[in-house]
């Protein structure tokens, strides 16, 4: 690779050919304020804010649009870069409401922090400032189904703009009328209708565009715990972050609050689609499964489902499967979503082969959905059509799959011969949202008629399907457990237990495990690390080889409320702001730089 | 020596816009003819020789635009007639389009030839409705006459000439916004490099240039550079249009060379004719509202991009506006400053707040309720929009604040003590502009 060798403030940098300053200076960590400059999309150079003196260049140049060449001297901290720079942030904030106290963004916002860094101390605009409409709260207005727009806020970077006519292919923002005039809009105000929406809150560098899901919710500083994961909610695998609002003194503990894209160059970018971001509050809705359930009667529709004790329903379970499989066990069938993780899949086969033999997961129907996403065609980020995040896991651990990722999931063969009566037990593991295993009507139905004399749902919601079902056993959703997944492209990825199960919920790896050692069946694992170790021996040379070294991370407790406001969001920070909101009179970023450099006061020149 | 025009020599003949009188009076299309049987690049070296400077307002030298402009690449080239003349005091490319249409057109035809290009694109002024109608009738004509076309003059080379009007941006003036604007987005300067040489239209290589400095292309060609070079001062050669508006008695578009001083221009009984009601003069904008103004001491430098510059201000797009006593400084600063707060294209931040904010400042002190720091302000915000923007828009913006400031400082202050203007000002008063402005 070829490489330029650049001075930035002294320090020596090699960065490969074609980088521009700021993109230099940013790895090593010499900060520069930028807005209009984001990594994802192309460079703009109109926010200013990222001047540099450039030795051998007459004006100040913008960083961004800069390329690096050898030998190039590179100054940010000079006497007139800081005052160019800072002239540059008084006219940014001149029509700015200061509605930071009410401002969602308030707490993780760049052009507060780096204000506060790089800006003057005190504004000499005395004029009103410029409204577009309305005041405060009525400055907010409809931005389509997912977000709002507060104009008021906007300091025209365009990233929204070149966001949706870069990423999502079709330009739906732009800007109208010009000069201090313009202001960000869509055509007749119709607002963004876009499956990848949700990312312009997060290109948005102020508070001007949100998303109607996390408005008005949090603060930053209450959102202490954040957790590296991945979206289960396609094959596609994002990574992103599930942020977690918690107070110490809430007794009921901490709750998602939201889900924002993690970098991942490899598979989806900065960026996630709107079903990852807005689909969550299944996890911790009403409809969940917070304890084991029995129905009393045998036949169906008879008494209502009853809640049990994990104690009572284990020897239940295990009675009544044996009793179904006692003339052919084979009439123990098992429907699996592709929701489930690799371990429990794992585990899902030993039992199957324990008790089937060698061919047991011919037993299995693996299931999933698919459904159509409109985009435009020149979209660089494309959302597959297949909504389950493991159909390649399954794929791997020798379940039928039929197309896999491709196609639909074939469930002839199960539904007929449950309809025929071949069939005495389906086990149903469906640790994924209302309606990702697909239509199971007939399921219901059969088991209703009585034609199929038992339905085990193992699960997470109260889908109709578990209504239907004579013993219920409360899973978990991906968030509440450490579960390692194969997106697409045969990437092995880990989603991490970012909160705890609901209830007397357990991980759905142990309920099968309990179930399979209730039947005689031998399984040494302890921890869900143990079946990944398992995994990993099994499969040597794969993808999964080395599954048991996967990094599942945990909520990073806040020490003092500087971490709090952004902890482990790492990407973001280290890469998108490279700043920490300064705590008063001393930032860190800011170490070493003499005393009369710190504060920038506007001096009337000349 | 008596100047002979040769760019505006016959623009009051009542014909003088056809073809027939151009080919016959002007011995039009020769220099095309000439042009063809010489290599592209001879014709680059001799524009070089002449010693032709842009006309648009920057003065850069056009030979060496065209060198600049990409040879080895497969993609087309393209010429761009900048007719955007949107610059406040200037219209002298008008009168060459409706008046001289052909001359235009046989300079694009000459230029694509130079530089490798078969299409020129000729973006007009949206207000130039009229003109664009004479022009593209014109067009027509050489089409037919065979001077545009396929296999010109039996050559073998192609040229055509499209005539794209504006949407009314001052920005779209501005080269890199002009080629925005021709591709159908908003008339918003891009980043330079990579220049429109490199990188252009449709991300092809690209030349810009002016109408007038198009205009002058056959004329090199047909009479040699030498000839062209010799018509003015050294690096300033050939015939120049001045645009002279304001306080004098007969304001117009005068054709001379670059020897003629400012004092001749302006009280020239040939020219302007001196000032209007024989008031005093004041100043002088010499290159439209952008550049900065001279005093009546300038008055004898030669109206060159070298003298002019060298006298503290530039010749620009040479819109010569002049000023009475009755004009006042705060007042020109804020009519020139409502203009550009209108015209900033709201791309960087330092032009799109800061030509509001000044305009703010100075409709307060022109309305009397300025204060002792707003002068400093003003000077402030002025100084931190220069050079930080991406285009030279930024820079015109904040030169009428500076450059009044610091030759009539003296009347700003009087408008924050006195509470109001103090200058006699008959002129003035038959115009409330500031009851416009708000």
């Amino acid at each position: 690779m070829e490489t330029v060798t650049l001075t930035i403030d002294g320090t020596q940098i090699t960065v490969p050919k074609g980088r521009t300053v700021l993109q230099a200076a940013i790895e090593a960590g010499i900060s520069v304020p930028y807005y209009c400059y984001h990594p994802g999309i192309s460079i703009d150079g109109s926010c200013r804010v990222c001047i540099v003196k450039i030795e051998k260049m007459g004006k100040l140049q913008t960083s961004c649009s800069t390329v690096c060449t050898d030998g190039m001297v590179v100054h940010t901290r000079e006497a007139d870069v800081v005052e160019a720079r800072a002239g540059v942030f008084e006219f940014l904030l001149l029509n700015h409401p200061l509605d930071c106290p009410v401002c969602d963004k308030g707490g993780e916002c760049p052009l507060q922090d780096f204000s506060y860094t790089f800006g003057p101390a005190e504004s000499r605009m005395d004029f009103p400032r410029r409204v577009f409409d309305g005041e405060g709260v009525k400055a907010d207005v409809d931005f389509g189904p997912t977000l709002m727009l507060n104009r008021n806020r906007c300091i025209l970077c365009t990233r929204c703009v070149r966001f949706m006519k870069e990423v999502d292919g079709d330009a739906q923002i732009g800007i109208v009328d010009r000069g201090a005039g313009s202001e960000i809009a869509t055509f007749e105000e119709r607002g963004v209708h876009s499956l990848i929406s949700g990312n312009l809150m997060d290109v948005c560098p102020v508070g001007a565009i949100l998303t109607k899901d996390y408005r008005f919710k949090t603060r930053p500083w209450d959102n202490p715990g954040v957790v590296d994961t991945i979206c289960t909610l396609c094959s596609k695998g994002c990574n992103t972050s599930a942020w977690l609002k918690a107070k110490p003194e809430w007794a009921r503990g901490s709750q998602l609050i939201r889900m924002t894209p993690r970098f991942n160059a490899d598979v989806n970018n900065y960026w996630m689609c709107d079903i990852g971001r807005f689909t969550y509050h299944w996890a911790e809705g009403d409809t969940r499964l917070r304890k084991p359930m029995l129905r009393p009667s045998t036949s169906p529709g008879q008494a209502p489902l009853e809640p049990a004790a994990w104690r009572d329903v284990e020897p239940k379970l295990r009675d009544r499967i044996q009793d179904a499989g006692s003339q052919d066990p084979a009439s123990v069938r098992f429907l699996v979503s592709a929701h489930a993780s690799t371990e429990e899949l794992y585990v899902l086969k030993q039992l199957v082969e324990g008790l089937l033999g060698n061919d047991g997961a011919r037993a299995v129907t693996v299931t999933w959905t698919r459904s159509d996403k409109r985009q435009p065609e020149g979209t660089k980020f494309k959302v597959p059509g297949t909504d389950a995040p493991n159909v390649n896991g399954a794929k791997d651990l020798g379940f039928e799959v039929g197309p896999g990722n491709e196609g639909m999931p074939d469930l002839t063969r199960l539904r007929t011969d449950v309809e025929a009566g071949r069939v005495k037990a389906v086990y149903v593991l469906d640790p994924g949202p209302d309606g990702s295993i697909g239509d199971v009507s007939w399921l219901v139905a059969a088991r209703r008629s009585g034609t199929l004399p038992l339905l085990v749902v193992q699960g997470v919601l109260m889908t109709e399907l578990a209504a239907a079902a004579d013993i219920v056993l409360p899973g978990t959703a991906w968030v509440e457990k450490d579960g390692i997944f194969t997106n697409d492209q045969g990437r092995v990825q880990a989603s991490s237990r970012a909160i705890a199960p609901p209830g007397e919920a357990r991980e759905d790896w142990q309920i099968l495990v309990s179930v399979a050692r209730s039947l005689g069946l031998t399984m040494p694992y302890e921890t869900s690390n143990d079946v990944r170790r398992a995994l990993a021996t099994s499969k040597p040379g794969t993808g999964y080889a080395e599954a048991d070294h996967l990094l599942f991370t945990r909520p990073v407790p806040a020490r003092n409320w500087l971490q709090a406001s952004n902890p482990s969001e790492r990407w973001k920070w280290d890469f998108l702001f490279q700043d920490l909101p300064p705590v008063k009179g001393h930032s860190v970023q800011m170490e070493g730089v003499p005393a009369q450099e710190t504060s920038i006061p506007l001096k009337p020149v000349g | 020596m008596a100047y002979e025009p040769v760019l505006t020599k016959h623009c009051a003949a009542r014909d003088g816009y056809t073809l027939d009188f151009y080919v016959k009076n002007q011995r039009g299309y020769e220099g095309l003819r000439k042009a063809l049987a010489l290599q592209p690049n001879d014709i680059i070296e001799q524009v070089k020789a002449s010693g032709l400077r842009g006309r648009g307002g920057a003065g850069f030298p056009t030979g060496m635009k065209w060198q600049f402009v990409l040879k080895d690449t497969p993609k087309p080239k393209y010429i761009c007639c900048n007719a955007d003349e949107s610059e406040p005091g200037t219209f002298k490319d008008h009168v060459l389009m409706e008046r001289n249409p052909h001359l235009l057109i046989e300079g694009c035809a000459i230029s694509c030839y130079a530089i490798g290009a078969k299409v020129a694109y000729i973006y007009i002024r949206g207000e130039f409705y009229h003109v664009q109608e004479v022009l593209e009738a014109e067009i027509e004509k050489a089409y037919k006459a065979g001077f545009l076309g396929r296999n010109i003059l039996g050559s073998g080379f192609d040229c055509d000439v499209f005539v794209h009007r504006g949407a009314g941006a001052y920005e779209a003036g501005e080269e890199t916004a002009l080629i925005e604007s021709l591709e159908g987005k908003r008339a918003q300067p891009r980043i330079k490099p990579p220049f429109p040489a490199v990188a252009g239209l449709y991300q092809c290589p690209t030349a810009v240039n002016n109408v007038e400095t198009l205009c002058n292309v056959p004329l090199i060609v047909l009479n040699g550079p030498e000839w062209f070079a010799s018509l003015g001062p050294e690096k300033n050669g050939g015939p120049k249009l001045f645009c002279i508006s304001g306080h004098v008695k007969r304001p117009g578009v005068y054709e001379t060379s670059m020897h003629t001083t400012l004092r001749e221009l302006v009280f020239g009984e040939q020219f302007a004719g001196g000032m209007i009601d024989e008031r005093p003069f004041k100043a002088i904008i010499p290159g439209g509202s952008s550049v900065p103004l001279l005093l009546e001491q300038d008055l004898d430098t030669p109206a060159s991009f070298d003298h002019i510059q060298k006298a503290g201000s530039l010749l620009g797009s040479a819109g010569l506006i002049v000023m009475n006593d009755s004009v006042c400084a705060v007042w020109l600063a804020m009519n020139l400053l409502h203009f550009y707060r209108h015209e900033s294209c709201g791309k960087c931040t330092p032009c799109r707040e800061g030509t509001d904010w000044l305009f703010k400042l100075l409709l307060r002190l022109e309305s009397g309720d300025g204060q002792p720091k707003d002068l400093d302000l003003l000077f402030g915000v002025s100084t931190n929009i220069v050079g930080k923007t991406l285009c030279a828009f930024g820079d015109a913006a904040a030169t009428p604040v500076l450059s009044t400031m610091k030759l009539f400082r003296g009347e700003y202050e009087a408008h924050v003590r006195e509470g109001r203007c103090t200058l006699p000002a008959p002129w003035r008063a038959a115009h409330p502009v500031v009851a416009a402005h708000q």
